[in-house]
């Protein structure tokens, strides 16, 4: 009896979590070469192993260095299925620019976030590290973002994204962007302080803090 | 003991010896005190003082008599070694400290390995090693402390650190070998640094937190190499502080490998309990930056009574220092712990 599609996406979904690049490329090919539809694949075997690599990160049983492998290995699945892709997906993507503001060049932290929110259907747009605060407003202007998320891993950098909310404020554009923070020294407490819409503490949590701004799914 | 010079006190402390009072100091490098308040008032200035020697020494005493901190600390940044070892660095503003603009190399089987004595020449090493000699001439009395960006930091300044994380796990012969070139490096730099005056050498490793490692790779790579550089500066007869940060939680149990004299904290941990159930290490730490930045004298005079009261040994800020923090709150801090 040939294999099951269910079970191809369960193997695929556990290939990502596993770390296992060229075992995801082989299953993915074989997605293709069996005929079963690409986008649920990516759904059932590619996103759904992330999802399940997010939480064994924040279980602490996965860390950075893990969850970029698992990334790795679902990007290079996704290099395959995304061409077979037959239906057009409903609806917009929203919109999400995000960086390192001004001063930091950390980038870990974002690049994860940045991960999470494209499995999870975001369409991110990413200024990359030291980005000056006029630069987020200005993007997120012109690809009619409806976040705005910024980064730092430094206390002394935590400025630049309490400007970003000033620019919006003085444009009188504020009510236009949901804004969102996080990094090492950043709390709640910080983004409440500087008007910020929301914080949170990892990637993971950075993928429901999306949702839930946006009113819902992605 | 109340003729203690600052000096003597912090070597004790980090002796393990009897003091009147705990220390309060802020190491520099990536704790570096050069707030703008300071700057403002002596014209002594950044970014110019990262490439001049006495404009150095002179910002370092500046911070020193102004905020309280008994110590001198240089560098003022972290990346005076990912610049030796041939990264691109911003030096940034006044207000804004210098920053990699590009890792070199974009993989750890990429990286060149170079010539450590001829790296050492270099015009910037050369200003941080004058700038320790004038201030350790000049005021015998105060600690001089020399600052490193840890191993795993470093290796993570030279090498792109996205694949870099990943290589150590991927590829860690060539992890293990950048990693040991840079310990090496570490080494050399702080034998510089000593011979030519510096007091102690303190390290601070961003990119080796218990929260981006985890245990297995922070035991692997960072108490690994952490502990070569340190047996390496103790070989030189000089005491050394590590400053771990993050929360520590997945790391804890493996804390009391590193083999330093101080371990100092981010702001998320609780010394007084790390003390209870480690009392064999030194503690320092760990005033909230966030409290220094956004806080009140009163505040900050308050928590600072908090840390003298839990016992630890010596107290400083919990992380990097925002440069638009107020003299009045640093001040607020140091001089608690003076009139305690």
């Amino acid at each position: 009896m040939p294999e099951g599609k269910d079970e191809l996406f369960k193997k695929l979904s556990d290939s990502v979590v596993y770390m296992d690049e060229s075992l995801t490329v082989q299953l993915s090919n074989e997605v293709i070469d069996k005929g079963y539809d690409a986008y649920e694949a990516i759904e059932k075997g590619l996103s759904d192993g992330m999802e399940r690599a997010g939480k064994l990160f924040e279980e602490e049983e996965y860390f950075i260095p893990e969850l970029l492998m698992c990334s790795d290995a679902m990007y290079a699945g996704l290099d395959i299925l995304k061409p077979h892709i037959k239906t057009k997906e409903s609806g917009e993507k929203h919109r999400v620019v995000i960086g390192v503001v001004e001063g930091d060049t950390h980038d870990i932290g974002k690049n994860l976030v940045k991960i999470m929110l494209e499995t999870s259907g975001f369409d991110v747009i990413d200024l990359g590290r030291d980005i000056p605060p006029q630069k987020f407003v200005e993007t997120a202007k012109e690809v009619e973002a409806k976040i705005i998320a910024l980064s730092t891993l430094m206390t002394t950098t935590m400025e630049g994204m309490s400007e970003v909310i000033r620019i919006l404020n003085t444009l009188g554009i504020r009510e236009s962007f949901k804004v969102m923070v996080g990094g090492g020294p950043i709390s709640q407490s910080f983004a409440d302080k500087i008007g910020a819409d929301g914080y949170s503490i990892n990637a993971a949590e950075a993928v429901r803090l999306a949702r839930r701004l946006v009113g819902g799914a992605a | 003991m109340s003729t203690l010079s600052p000096k003597e006190r912090l070597l004790r402390v980090l002796n393990k010896q009897k003091t009147d009072r705990p220390p309060v100091i802020c190491t520099g490098g990536m704790m570096n005190a050069a707030i703008v308040d300071v700057m403002n008032k002596t014209g002594h200035t950044l970014p110019q003082a990262h490439h001049d020697d006495t404009l150095m020494a002179e910002l370092s005493n500046d911070v020193h008599q102004q905020t309280g901190f008994e110590n001198f600390g240089i560098p003022f940044c972290m990346t005076v070694e990912a610049e030796v070892l041939g990264s691109e660095i911003n030096f940034g503003t006044l207000a804004c400290e210098p920053k990699i603009e590009k890792e070199i190399f974009p993989s750890a089987s990429k990286v060149e390995f170079k010539d450590i004595n001829n790296m050492l020449k270099g015009a910037r090493v050369n200003t941080i090693v004058q700038s320790g000699y004038r201030l350790s001439k000049k005021y015998p009395d105060v600690p001089v402390i020399g600052n490193l960006t840890g191993p795993i930091s470093t290796a993570a300044s030279i090498v792109d650190p996205i694949p870099f994380l990943k290589e150590l796990r991927k590829d860690k012969e060539n992890a293990h070998k950048v990693i040991d070139y840079v310990s090496d490096f570490l080494i050399e730099y702080s034998r510089l640094m000593i011979e030519n005056g510096v007091t102690l050498i303190s390290i601070g490793d961003p990119t080796a937190t218990g929260e981006i490692l985890g245990p297995k790779m922070f035991e692997e790579y960072a108490v690994r190499y952490l502990n070569k550089v340190i047996d390496g500066i103790h070989s030189m007869g000089a005491p050394v502080i590590v400053h771990i940060c993050g929360n520590m939680n997945s790391v804890k149990h493996l804390v009391p490998q590193i083999k330093s004299n101080a371990l100092s904290t981010d702001a998320l941990v609780n010394l007084r309990l790390l003390k209870e159930e480690f009392p064999q290490i030194t503690t320092m730490g760990n005033l909230s930056t966030f409290l220094l930045e956004f806080g009140t004298p009163d505040k900050v005079a308050g928590q600072t009574e908090r840390l003298i009261r839990d016992g630890i040994d010596i107290i400083s800020p919990a992380c990097g220092l925002s440069t638009s923090s107020s003299l009045d709150n640093i001040t607020a801090m140091t001089s608690t712990v003076k009139e305690n």
